[in-house]
């Protein structure tokens, strides 16, 4: 598109994308068999491509004590295991802030807003910030606000922040390079020839199904 | 696929930035041309031709008839019967049900993409039933599924709290990895009976950028659709409680059970129906104009119903169907 003419194609997107958020294909834009005589289109294995010029990222939303106390948070939420790296190796924080950035508003207060009432619970019980905390002393905090069904109605304010960083952490990392390959996620590559449902997949459901029904 | 073996004949000439202003008329009622407008100089061109063909998406081919006025056709070209713009359809579409299934969880990693859907799809099951009238409702519909190990984005697993019960870290990291793909959308795609309240006409009051005048839309589904969407919302019901999971969501009758908006699905049809009788209808069964022998539309507008499929694949058959009837014709020298 020139520079000079403005974008249009807006509306028409915005279609597109909520037949991606309600997760359906329409039946017109999944490749039929008739496509198989076209010659398939290789893209390049990302692998083989040249390294991507990496700069340092910039804070755009958070400040140095909010950053320091979100990458901690992410960590405890999604921590390294045998699997995986962590959500800071994942680059959530990045994340994070990017979107805190971009959404504003409410959104940054909330997840502000939150992280200001742990530092002030944690100076009450503790006498120091959070992110001063012994791991017993942070646990112990969390342990309050991550189980919903659990905690003190008193909380309700702090469990629905964390609720929310929790999703922003866990959304980030399993959208992540390294948490697709976590999942693993396995599409978006070319299926030349669909052999149906796999045998060990279809043996788990009805596993699933036969614990299920006792 | 069709413009290339079109191009290779050598008597194909495509005009880019064309934006067709009106289907153009000689003194013996015959299309003679199109004016259109040159989006790059914003002037006017003319083109003449022995044949007209209108293919521009149904709504945008009765708006062009209807703004090809002249004084042998003041209500807009191929209209005595009135009827241009008339009978507009879109699918019923009955989007965003959402189901919990743990049946689905914990399964070996595999590729669910390059089949869309689950896998599955649902075709109309009740067509017996109809028969014997025994459903509230007359047309069919299908249903299409969406969902397990879909690409991740952004927002992935959130509200997982109310699956897992909460909690952070190795914890909910297996837990999300567990319920990742146990997800099911469902949507409904179905007919629509058209209507006398469904219809697009010239808005007098405004025109596009290009100084054509626009439409304006006049959008009404009938019970028989809305009961439609109650059907497929209770059936997605069915199929989740049925399979043991949790329904996340399924809107019900204080949202009008969701029924898309007409225009919604993207499957624009009618607007310039064909038929037998040139009384209620603007094409004959060639899709060639009643009131203008050399006039022929091959979009969705010639559309008299709206299958529950998708449209293209039909519209495709009826070109090639009118486009063999037109070479026959000139064949004969009967235009």
């Amino acid at each position: 598109m020139s520079k000079d003419e403005p974008d249009k194609s807006r509306g028409a997107m915005g279609r597109r994308e909520l037949l991606k958020v309600i997760s359906t294909v329409p039946a017109a834009l999944v490749p039929l068999a008739a496509d198989a005589d076209q010659k398939i289109r290789r893209y390049p294995n990302p692998g083989a491509m040249p390294p991507k010029h990496v700069t340092a990222y910039r804070r755009q939303a958070l400040d140095e004590h909010e950053w320091k106390t979100i990458s901690m948070l992410s960590d405890l939420i999604i921590p390294a295991d045998e699997r995986s790296g962590s959500a800071t190796q994942a680059g959530v924080p990045e994340f994070i802030d990017d979107w805190l950035a971009f959404q504003g508003g409410n959104l940054l207060a909330e997840i502000r807003g939150g992280l200001t009432w742990l530092d002030i619970e944690c100076q009450r019980l503790f006498a120091h910030d959070f992110m001063d905390c012994s791991e017993a002393q942070k646990k112990q905090i969390l342990n309050r606000i991550a189980y919903p069904g659990k905690a003190a109605p008193e909380d309700a304010n702090a469990v629905a922040f964390f609720n929310h960083l929790s999703d922003l952490v866990v959304g980030g990392f399993f959208s992540s390079e390294m948490g697709v390959k976590d999942l693993p996620y396995l599409g978006n590559t070319m299926v030349a020839d669909w052999q149906g449902c796999p045998a060990n997949v279809i043996e788990k459901i009805q596993e699933n199904e036969k614990k299920q029904k006792t | 696929m069709l413009i290339p073996p079109a191009q290779a004949t050598g008597n194909l000439e495509i005009r880019c930035d064309a934006m067709a202003r009106e289907v153009l008329v000689g003194p013996d009622g015959l299309a003679s041309g199109i004016s259109y407008i040159d989006k790059k100089t914003r002037r006017e061109v003319q083109v003449r031709g022995k044949i007209v063909v209108l293919a521009a998406g149904c709504c945008d081919t009765a708006r062009i008839l209807l703004n090809s006025k002249s004084t042998l056709f003041p209500n807009g070209l191929a209209n005595s019967s009135g009827l241009v713009g008339r009978y507009l359809m879109d699918t019923v579409g009955a989007d965003g049900s959402v189901g919990f299934l743990p049946i689905l969880m914990d399964l070996p990693p595999h590729n669910c993409d390059g089949v869309g859907g689950m896998h599955v799809y649902m075709p109309w099951w009740n067509y017996q039933k109809q028969l014997r009238h025994q459903m509230p409702f007359a047309r069919g519909y299908h249903i299409e599924f969406g969902g397990g190990r879909r690409m991740p984005g952004p927002g992935i697993l959130s509200g997982s709290q109310h699956f897992l019960g909460g909690g952070y870290g190795a914890e909910l990291k297996r837990g999300c990895r567990k319920i990742f793909g146990a997800f099911v959308g469902f949507s409904s795609r179905g007919e629509m009976i058209p209507n006398d309240d469904s219809y697009c006409e010239i808005d007098k009051n405004v025109v596009d950028e290009w100084g054509i005048p626009v439409l304006k839309f006049h959008f009404k589904f009938s019970q028989d659709e809305v009961l439609q969407a109650r059907h497929a919302r209770e059936t997605f019901q069915e199929i989740i409680v049925g399979a043991g999971g949790e329904v996340i969501r399924n809107p019900g009758p204080e949202e009008n059970w969701g029924i898309s908006k007409g225009g919604e699905i993207i499957h624009e049809v009618g607007a310039a129906r064909m038929g037998a009788d040139r009384k209620n209808s603007v094409l004959n069964s060639n899709c060639q104009a009643w009131d203008c022998s050399n006039l022929f539309i091959t979009d969705a507008a010639p559309f008299v119903s709206n299958a529950d499929k998708n449209p293209t694949l039909s519209i495709m058959a009826l070109a090639w169907r009118t486009s063999e009837y037109i070479a026959d014709q000139v064949k004969k020298q009967n235009i």
